[in-house]
């Protein structure tokens, strides 16, 4: 048992660089057909990576960059979107981002001032930022007791995390909450129309095309009903949409 | 194997009239040579056989069984008997028995004897053999050199040889193909043609095979077997016109075992010196480099392809190793065959592969050279493609990314052109996982601090409570002195000092009695004992022991030496007033 044991991260370990060496493989090949101006193969070859199970900011990027240089803005929209949750202030994807939206054509959802620096940190930096924050103020609460001579000069310190651990938190419950909300969907096909209910011979609400983010407000079985920000809203049907976390 | 056989059961289940069951095993013949085929008949005969038995021996094949079915009615008694036939094979030469296999039919058991067969070594014929023209059929292999390089590729001639009068022929298979030192390729039948051997003609059906050389030294290729069924005219029409004979189909089959003899063949080393570039090319080639576009800039992709075609083992045929090339970042290259013969000898390799200059001081991709081995002269010949111009312009400037509060500067009115370029590395992996604040454990982690605060709450609690109670502070004050007390009692017992220790076992009883009658210690007296201690839960008991330690403390201060015993029982009563007095309640 004990060899078992001592072997057993060492084996989880070779596995992981074997693992990582077929990724860097595949990377590099799609890197390839980009290079060679196959953007629709080297989207694919990054999608098939992805599948795999794992996630890079720069699998991700190069993926919604191969998709973008193929002509599919959603998939691309949908690739940098969920790069940013990775890596939320990476001026990079934030700018090739902006650069694909501006192509979107037709109605689209706007992200808030208010959401936007809501997503300077990503879902786990905020939870770690309150965590410590909530760890701080009660550690600082537990040495006013051991130590009450140093409870006058620990007082303002202690609110001022006190309070740090209130904002955060209703920050991380702001996120948490959008996490678990009903998302994003960002339309993937060339032109979709919305319609007023989850069935095909529904009449038209109106129409979006590749690469539109919408609210989605609820969900009826392969349907998403959504707004653009405007009022507008309609239902379209799952397979012309990519739905991500968050608003 | 399995499938089969079930369906066999399956027929046999569709009812066998009962006579006389029986069940046995037999071989057409017990004698047959390498390569050829005998044939085993297992026979039930009057009833369904709850199992069919297989046949399995080391070095024996039992392939394509079949199943045969006959029925009889004889005066009314209805026979049936079912035959199940396999081809049988030798691998090798020898003695074999084929086991006694037992079945059941209609609940009996019947059990076979065993059989043996025995396979003859398969000659091939030899010179006066062949010459005789008594051998319908044979084999001969021939290689065109007895000495080879090793890694090249050389072609073998098999060639089956049929006598002018064999009427027809059918189910020619190679049995065993040995090459020792080679690798066996591909193969090709060639035009037939007819060949006088001895005082016959004889058709002869040549195949081309491949080999590689796998390795230096002695190397052999053969002796191969097979075996081939010819059609012969029957005994009285060896003499008929050819067309009559085909004409009424007249004929007898014959299978016919066939062998070559061993060839050995001397695999030379590759000599010394080799070129600096040399991979292990070995035949005869021609290069081709074309590289395009030549006019570009930095970081956009150049082609680079290189076609090697000639003759020899393509599969060893590898690009050159590029790691000098500092200056440009080359992709793994694409390798693409076109064999141009059917034994995958010619034909053209062609590499294809995409490289980025890094800066915009490269003028050329540089020469390229190709080394190979050529067997026919025994000499390496390098092959030399040269230089090829390049104009490489530096890359146009990015501009940056918009960040956020970055409005004021000039950039905000510049629109970026394109996308920022895809990155190079695949950068730190990391799983798709919950987020931290869905993770239960995490969620359970975050206690640990309210924890420690309660913790030092409570304690903070239980210290002022402390402060603020003096009776409980003198309480525990007490009771410690009184532990430590005991013990110290306990050692100058040990250490027989009567008078150290009934001084502290006075000083014990006023301090413990003190606390308990809330009085100073020193205002302790035996007479404070009969006035004070006189209440409920006070037990007579205890204050007699108390009155009697009062009274040898006294006594100690007039009376003799005590031993150690005597002591020790002193402590142990004070030991028992004392637990009395703190379960008394204040």
């Amino acid at each position: 048992m004990r060899t078992l044991l001592t072997f057993l991260p060492v084996s989880l370990l070779l596995a992981g660089n074997l693992f990582a060496a077929g990724v860097d493989d595949n990377f590099a090949a799609a890197n390839k057909l980009y290079a060679e101006g196959k953007f629709a193969a080297a989207a694919k070859a990054y999608d098939q990576i992805c599948q795999s199970g794992v996630r890079s900011t720069a699998l991700l990027f190069n993926d919604a960059n191969a998709h973008f240089k193929a002509g599919n803005l959603g998939q691309a929209i949908a690739a940098y979107r969920e790069a940013a949750l990775l890596s939320p202030r990476n001026p990079e994807i934030n700018a090739n981002l902006e650069f694909v939206r501006k192509q979107v054509q037709g109605p689209t959802l706007h992200v808030s001032h208010w959401a936007g620096s809501l997503n300077l940190l990503s879902l786990n930096e905020w939870t770690v930022f309150t965590v410590i924050a909530f760890w701080v103020t009660f550690l600082l609460l537990g040495l006013r007791q051991l130590r009450p001579a140093l409870a006058g000069s620990l007082k303002t310190l202690t609110w001022f995390f006190a309070l740090l651990t209130i904002a955060s938190g209703g920050a991380l419950g702001v996120h948490a909450a959008n996490h678990l909300s009903n998302g994003t969907a960002v339309v993937l096909s060339a032109e979709a129309t919305a319609r007023s209910g989850p069935w095909e011979e529904a009449q038209s609400v109106f129409t979006v095309h590749d690469g539109a983010e919408l609210s989605i407000a609820t969900r009826h079985d392969d349907w998403v009903q959504v707004t653009d920000g405007t009022g507008k809203i309609g239902w379209l049907p799952n397979r012309l949409v990519a739905i991500l976390p968050g608003a | 194997m399995r499938k089969p056989i079930a369906i066999l059961v399956l027929l046999l289940s569709l009812g066998l009239a009962a006579r006389a069951a029986n069940f046995s095993v037999s071989l057409d013949r017990n004698t047959i040579r390498l390569g050829e085929e005998a044939t085993l008949s297992l026979t039930f005969e009057g009833g369904q056989p709850s199992v069919v038995p297989e046949p399995t021996v080391a070095g024996l094949d039992f392939a394509n069984p079949v199943s045969t079915q006959n029925s009889s009615d004889i005066n009314g008694v209805m026979s049936f008997t079912v035959t199940i036939s396999y081809a049988v094979v030798a691998h090798q030469a020898g003695g074999f028995t084929i086991p006694p296999m037992t079945t059941q039919i209609g609940g009996q058991r019947f059990t076979s004897r065993a059989i043996h067969l025995t396979v003859l070594k398969n000659d091939a014929p030899n010179e006066q053999e062949i010459n005789s023209g008594l051998e319908p059929a044979f084999m001969k292999l021939t290689m065109p050199s007895k000495a080879i390089y090793a890694g090249e590729a050389v072609t073998c001639e098999l060639d089956i040889y049929l006598r002018d009068d064999v009427q027809n022929y059918g189910n020619f298979q190679l049995t065993s193909t040995p090459t020792d030192g080679f690798s066996l390729g591909k193969s090709v039948e060639g035009r037939r043609f007819r060949a006088q051997v001895g005082s016959r003609v004889y058709t002869v059906i040549p195949l081309s095979l491949g080999l590689t050389a796998l390795k230096a030294g002695p190397v052999t290729v053969g002796p191969f077997t097979g075996s081939v069924v010819v059609v012969l005219p029957e005994g009285g029409q060896q003499n008929q016109d050819p067309f009559f004979r085909s004409f009424f189909n007249q004929g007898t089959q014959k299978q016919v075992a066939l062998s070559t003899e061993q060839l050995a063949v001397n695999s030379l080393p590759l000599p010394d010196p080799k070129p600096a570039n040399f991979n292990g090319a070995i035949g005869t080639f021609t290069l081709n480099v074309s590289v395009g576009p030549t006019n570009l800039t930095v970081g956009d992709p150049l082609t680079v392809r290189v076609q090697i075609a000639g003759r020899g083992a393509f599969d060893s045929i590898t690009l050159p190793d590029q790691s000098g090339l500092r200056d440009f970042r080359i992709f793994p290259p694409t390798t693409k065959t076109e064999l141009t013969d059917k034994l995958g000898f010619e034909g053209t390799k062609t590499f294809e592969e995409i490289v980025t200059p890094q800066n915009n001081d490269i003028h050329k991709w540089p020469e390229f050279s190709f080394s190979y081995f050529d067997p026919e002269n025994g000499q390496y010949h390098t092959l030399n493609q040269a230089a090829v111009p390049l104009l490489v312009s530096a890359a146009a400037a990015v501009p940056p990314p918009t960040l956020a509060g970055n409005k004021t500067t000039p950039q905000e009115n510049q629109t970026p052109r394109d996308i920022l370029p895809i990155k190079e590395s695949v950068g730190p992996l990391e799983a798709v996982s919950v987020p931290l604040v869905f993770q239960t454990k995490f969620i359970a982690l975050q206690s640990v601090p309210v924890l420690a605060f309660l913790a030092a709450f409570v304690w903070r609690k239980r210290a002022d409570n402390l402060a603020n109670n003096p009776r409980l502070r003198r309480q525990r004050a007490v009771a410690q002195l009184v532990r430590t007390g005991l013990t110290e009692l306990r050692q100058l017992a040990t250490d027989n000092k009567p008078d150290e220790f009934f001084a502290l076992l006075f000083r014990l009883m006023q301090e413990q009695l003190g606390e308990r009658l809330d009085c100073p210690a020193t205002a302790i007296t035996e007479a404070v004992v009969d006035e004070r201690l006189n209440r409920p839960g006070a037990s007579p008991q205890l204050q007699a022991d108390l009155r009697e330690l009062f009274q040898l403390c006294n006594q100690a201060r007039y009376a003799p030496v005590r031993g150690t015993s005597e002591l020790n029982s002193v402590a142990v009563l004070l030991e028992r007033a004392v637990n009395e007095l703190q379960a008394l309640k204040t």
